[in-house]
């Protein structure tokens, strides 16, 4: 058998290849966000597209989602490991969610496409949804109290949900009997089953203009322009060895602060992000896989040294990341890890902004609400009679920077989902929202000032309601940058119709009744410099 | 009294086009002039006088303005006064709470609020999701915020109460108020009758901050057009609105110009039987592209403008920063063109000012495209040693020839158009092969043949009066208001006395200026859209229906429409969530009855040119004069159709022919 001869393609084919693949990975993200029903995907965003290459090494991103940068890049390799790519046909559509199978937390659920051409598997489309439900302890598949990971909710392995003869009914059956909101959750799988869909439709267009050869060799280019750009924006952060830790408040149950600590070695162009010292894994659900690690660290150094840095397998290269098995970061598989995606990947970043602090302190942002702020209400809406819940996320006060002051009540670092409107809050839940407001002289003080959280008052408008809260920055507040002062924590405060005023944990479940008021008040962001105009080394923590 | 006219104008940022037609003899005259940035009406002056007409010989004047957009873009918009719930005057500082970039943190993360905390007042008032009075708002409390907006020395205010767009009540009480406290007044409820506080108040203030610019803009234009010329202003939804419509609405200027331009593909593709269509705009510095479905122009009431949200229906254009002006680059190993632009100044290097930079213009200068005999728009000649010159720098960092620079920069380009062509058609579930293409702007076509052929699409139009499009969608637009209100109706619950009430009244509300311009109700065309979903879904489908709306029918389309689009449906119940109605009159001039003047018919090329269509080596290609070409005369390609303003390429493989219309068809040789 003669081989095929290795055509280089030219710097200019590489780029029009670039341009299809991205937009296909961008019609992929769309197609979810305009079907799926879940309110996190339309509101929110909460998704991600990509194409992968044959090994599964990332090509192009749809939409990349902050959390999910780390993801992408793992989960055909990690579902390759399971199942053998001779398994698979034209036509398949595998479903998982396995955190600890290149995941992050069991509401993140992919679908994963083969995509065949020249009679080889060529690539693989992957479409990651966040899904409102998985089944668990609790409505929304957000458990604060958690023990292990079967409270929160489904565990799907690599599942063959579809083939080229169309749905297999019986696995469909399976996972929505398991789920609460089977019809909606039935329109996600199809929306995220006709993103990968329209991918194969659009690759196969690209493999009949190009051969596999060049559209492969383009790719492997790709990887190495990624991999430049990362190496040159490594090489703009002096050599040294870095420290930094920050801590979470909580675990859920337990009430002690939890550790976060890296060690960053940059040598050169490579850089070596070491989490060992991180604490040991934690009973409650703050656990992160070491794929939310990766995302929080390919986060970090984009903002703080590439922005522009091509997310995929060649950016990776230059990047060592060190998590401890059994620790936080790399949890054995019956741990909990839901709120580790959006709050301990949060603390990732925080520690890697605090190492970086001495070498590159006007590249960073003060601490910020690094918090989902997570209230979820659900219950039923007496007006309709039907079961409802409504995720509602908090931002807060922006850290400050060397130059300006931070701005009030919004997302940070690894999340930039969306408020809910007052208005439609009122029109689909028994909710009142009696005000939202700045929180004023929140903010830390400084040279420059950190940015005030703000204040939402719910009024229950029905009786049998629950709510739970997942909500991080209630003890440990929002640091200040270079002698700024930090940033208020959050307060919750529940008010009863009786009367009775208590502050609320920052992880807990409250039963609530018709009358009663929750008031949540998110964090100020840090400062940034003494208010003198010094912007000395910060004294430490208090 | 002598003969009168009709003009067409849109003013540009760049230039003001114009085109007018001879009421009595048909006769049409087109120009292009330079735009006076600070003055619109000395641009219309200088319009007039170029196509030979004055303001006493205008009968109709109807224009495109990018007045209300560049106010809004360079914040020069007047200092409002907000009203909103008590409880909520923070709503436009927290906005949604999400930030502009993910990974440019130097980047304040949202845009500052429109208006500052100490001109946001309270009202003590409150109404529920139903409509229901939770607190009344007292004639006091009216009385008392009328003060203390008198006293914040501004001419224009702002209300956006809570829940207004089911119980207008409390805002029209406010409205009243005010009216002795300020000059201008903005409702929310007339702005924006749907859900979501913080769009719908940015709406509001935008509306209001335009007031005073664009009344006054209004009133100096009817003092110089007297009683003899009707002035309307073409609005962002794609239509003809009065004067006195816009005074109040001026935000519906925000799109003015762009939604003229694909108004008028919108009206082509009707005429020439086109089905699906994208409007392609392809400029200096932006390419605009825009979805006609079977002759109707997309339009969304979700948008932004200058990354402040907008809710109004406009146009769906999508603009994506590359043009003929975009430099192109190395970056590490590879090549990029754009987003950087070398704008209208210097320009690209082979306008011979103080470009040195290579952009997709110098490759089409180098690929033998552009003419370096005819003068771009009458004025400047292109130097080809300039491109050449900036080519090669690129080509020798990737060790490339100059041509070979050029094929390449010429097929990115077309690249990064032919992801804003899936965009914009996937966003609207249309497969862009079905599609035709047609192309205007300066740069649209020399692109559109390549980009077809490369994307699928076998037809390419370039209209007639492509190079003054947007003048040309405004002389032929017709009058036209459209609306859209919350309706949130399940199919379980179906109320068809509700329907046919809502229906009724924005048809009659929308049609009384329409009679009032001298229409008959006869003439008056009334259309109605619902946007219908499955219940949880975000994005609605538009569904059009005619009068009685029969929930069947719209069921059944709704079912059909979805299966197209996202390739299932279910038998769930589904949500009327908005109503969409749309009152015309029908337009004074068509696109068909107007002729471009014709010059002495030849086939005979004006030269024969070495052109490189690819990177082989150069082909001999044909160069014609398009005002000369005969009707139906099949032209192969490679060959190159110009006149004083664009340039249309016809690369090998494709076949340019005059359509008796006027209107340049083009067969790509693409089969889709």
């Amino acid at each position: 058998m003669t081989r095929k001869p290795i055509t280089m393609p030219d710097p200019f084919t590489i780029e029009v290849i670039r341009n299809a693949l991205t937009a296909i990975a961008e019609e992929m993200s769309l197609i979810v966000m305009r079907s799926a029903r879940s309110p996190l995907l339309r509101e929110a965003g909460d998704l991600s597209s990509a194409l992968t290459d044959a090994k599964g090494n990332l090509i192009a991103q749809g939409r990349d989602i902050p959390a999910h940068l780390g993801v992408m890049g793992s989960t055909v390799q990690e579902f390759l490991k399971r199942i053998p790519a001779t398994r698979l046909q034209p036509g398949d559509v595998w479903f998982m969610n396995l955190p600890e199978a290149g995941g992050n937390h069991l509401p993140d659920v992919k679908a994963i496409r083969p995509i065949f051409a020249e009679g080889e598997i060529q690539a693989y489309a992957v479409s990651l949804a966040h899904w409102a439900d998985i089944g668990g302890a609790r409505a929304g598949s957000y458990v604060p109290d958690a023990r292990d990971a079967w409270q929160e909710g489904l565990r799907i392995p690599p599942l063959r949900v579809f083939t080229s003869e169309g749905a297999d009914r019986e696995k469909l059956d399976v996972i929505l009997s398991n789920v609460r909101g089977a019809e909606e959750r039935e329109g996600d799988i199809l929306a995220q089953m006709a993103s990968t869909y329209s991918a194969d439709e659009r690759m196969q267009e690209v493999f009949s203009r190009y051969q596999a050869t060049v559209v492969q060799a383009a790719i492997a280019n790709l990887h190495d322009q990624s991999e430049a750009e990362m190496r040159a924006a490594i090489l703009t952060i002096p050599n040294g060895v870095y420290e930094g830790e920050d801590w979470l408040d909580d675990d859920g149950p337990g009430r002690d602060p939890i550790a976060v600590r890296v060690r960053i070695e940059i040598n050169d162009d490579e850089a070596t992000f070491d989490f060992s010292k991180t604490a040991d894994a934690c009973a409650g659900p703050m656990n992160a896989t070491p794929f939310t690690a990766s995302a929080s660290v390919f986060y970090a150094m984009k903002v703080i040294a590439g922005p522009d840095i091509q997310p995929n397998a060649g950016c990776a290269r230059p990047v060592n990341i060190i998590t401890r098995e059994g620790s936080l970061l790399h949890p054995p598989v019956d741990k909990p890890v839901v709120a580790g995606n959006h709050d301990t990947s949060q603390r990732i970043v925080d520690a890697i902004f605090k190492a970086f602090e001495k070498v590159v302190p006007e590249r960073l942002t003060a601490g910020g609400s690094t918090t989902s702020g997570l209230l979820l209400f659900s219950g039923r809406d007496p007006r309709t009679g039907k079961w409802t819940t409504l995720y509602e996320v908090h931002g807060g006060g922006e850290g400050a920077r060397h130059d300006r002051d931070g701005m009030c009540a919004v997302r940070p670092h690894m999340s930039n989902v969306m408020n809910t409107p007052a208005e439609v809050i009122e029109a689909n839940y028994p909710i009142l929202i009696e005000n939202q407001a700045l929180r004023r002289g929140s903010g830390g003080n400084g040279l420059h000032k950190g940015g005030d959280g703000q204040v939402r008052t719910y009024l229950i408008n029905a009786a049998g309601l629950v709510m739970t809260t997942i909500v991080e920055r209630c003890i440990v507040p929002p640091y200040g940058l270079q002698g700024g002062e930090p940033g208020k924590t959050f307060e919750i405060t529940h008010e009863q119709a009786s009367g009775e005023v208590s502050q609320l944990a920052g992880k807990t479940h409250v039963s609530l009744d018709k009358g009663d008021r929750i008031i949540i008040k998110t964090s100020g962001g840090g400062g940034y410099g003494t208010q003198n105009g010094n912007t000395a080394n910060s004294t430490g923590r208090n | 009294m002598g003969s009168t006219w009709k003009v067409g104008i849109d003013i540009g940022g760049t230039f003001t086009d114009v085109i007018g037609i001879n009421n009595q003899s048909g006769e049409i005259r087109t120009a292009k002039v330079r735009s006076q940035t600070r003055d619109p009406i000395a641009s219309i002056v200088a319009a007039y006088h170029s196509i030979g007409v004055d303001w006493n010989n205008v009968d109709d004047l109807m224009h495109g303005t990018t007045l209300a957009t560049n106010a809004i873009v360079e914040g020069n918009i007047a200092p409002v006064a907000l009203i909103a719930t008590e409880g909520f005057r923070d709503t436009i500082e927290i906005g949604r709470q999400n930030r502009r970039e993910l990974y440019q943190l130097h980047v304040t993360p949202k845009l500052p609020p429109l208006v500052p905390e100490e001109r946001r007042i309270e009202a003590l008032e409150r109404i529920g999701p139903e409509g229901q009075v939770l607190k009344r708002l007292s004639e006091n409390e009216a009385i008392r915020i009328a003060e203390v907006v008198g006293k914040l020395n501004v001419e224009a205010a702002a209300v956006a109460l809570q829940h207004c767009y089911v119980n207008s009540s409390h805002e029209k009480k406010l409205g009243d108020r005010l009216a002795g406290a300020v000059k201008y007044v903005a409702l929310s409820h007339e702005m924006s009758p749907e859900p979501r506080e913080f769009e719908r108040t940015n709406t509001t203030i935008l509306n209001a901050a335009l007031m005073p610019l664009t009344v006054g803009y209004l009133n100096k234009l009817q003092a110089g057009a007297g009683d003899t010329t009707n002035v309307h202003l073409f609005h962002s939804a794609g239509g003809m609105a009065s004067g006195a419509a816009v005074k109040r609405r001026p935000l519906a200027l925000a799109l003015s110009g762009p939604a003229a331009g694909v108004a008028a593909a919108g009206k082509i593709a009707t005429e020439l039987k086109l089905g699906n269509a994208i409007g392609f705009d392809m400029g200096g510095t932006t390419t605009d592209t825009c979805v006609v479905i079977e002759g109707r122009v997309q339009v969304s009431s979700d948008q932004h403008l200058a990354g402040l949200p907008v809710r109004q229906l406009m146009t769906a254009v999508e603009s994506i920063g590359a043009g003929g002006g975009s430099i192109a680059r190395t970056l590490g190993t590879a090549v990029r063109v754009g987003p950087d632009s070398a704008g209208a100044e210097p320009g690209p290097a082979c306008y011979g000012l103080d470009g040195v930079l290579p952009t997709v213009t110098d490759a089409n200068m180098v690929l033998g495209f552009l003419s370096t005999e005819r003068l771009l728009g009458g004025v400047l000649r292109l130097v080809r040693d300039k491109a050449e010159t900036a080519m090669s720098t690129l080509g020798k960092a990737l060790e490339k020839s100059v041509h070979e620079t050029a094929i390449g920069v010429y097929r990115i380009a077309n690249a990064s158009m032919a992801r804003a062509l899936h965009r914009v058609t996937v966003e609207r579930g249309v497969d862009a092969r079905g599609c035709s293409l047609i192309a205007f702007g300066g740069a649209g076509p020399m692109h559109a043949v390549a980009l077809a052929q490369e994307f699928g699409i076998s037809t390419v139009v370039v209209p007639k009066f492509s190079s003054v499009f947007s003048a040309l969608g405004c002389l032929t637009a017709e009058l036209s208001y459209a609306e859209q209100h919350t309706i949130s109706l399940s199919s379980l619950e179906w109320d068809q006395q509700r329907i046919d009430a809502q229906c009724q009244s924005m048809m009659d509300r929308l049609s009384a200026p329409v009679l009032a311009a001298g229409n008959k109700t006869g003439d008056i065309k009334a259309s109605f859209v619902a946007l219908i979903r499955y219940a949880g879904q975000s994005d609605s489908i538009e569904v059009a229906f005619e009068l009685p709306c029969d929930p069947e029918i719209l069921g059944r389309d709704f079912q059909a429409r979805h299966n197209k689009l996202f390739g299932f449906t279910t038998d769930e119940p589904w949500q009327f969530e908005t109503l969409r109605v749309t009152v015309s009159a029908p337009a004074q001039s068509n696109i068909d009855e107007l002729q471009e003047t014709v010059l002495q018919e030849s086939t005979n090329p004006i030269s024969v040119d070495e052109c490189w269509f690819d990177a082989k080596g150069p082909v001999s290609t044909r160069r014609f004069e398009r005002g000369a070409l005969p009707v139906d005369w099949a032209i192969e390609g490679p060959a190159i159709i110009e006149d004083n303003w664009s340039t249309i390429v016809v690369p090998p493989g494709a076949t340019a022919q005059l359509h008796r219309s006027g209107h340049l068809i083009i067969d790509t040789g693409v089969v889709s």
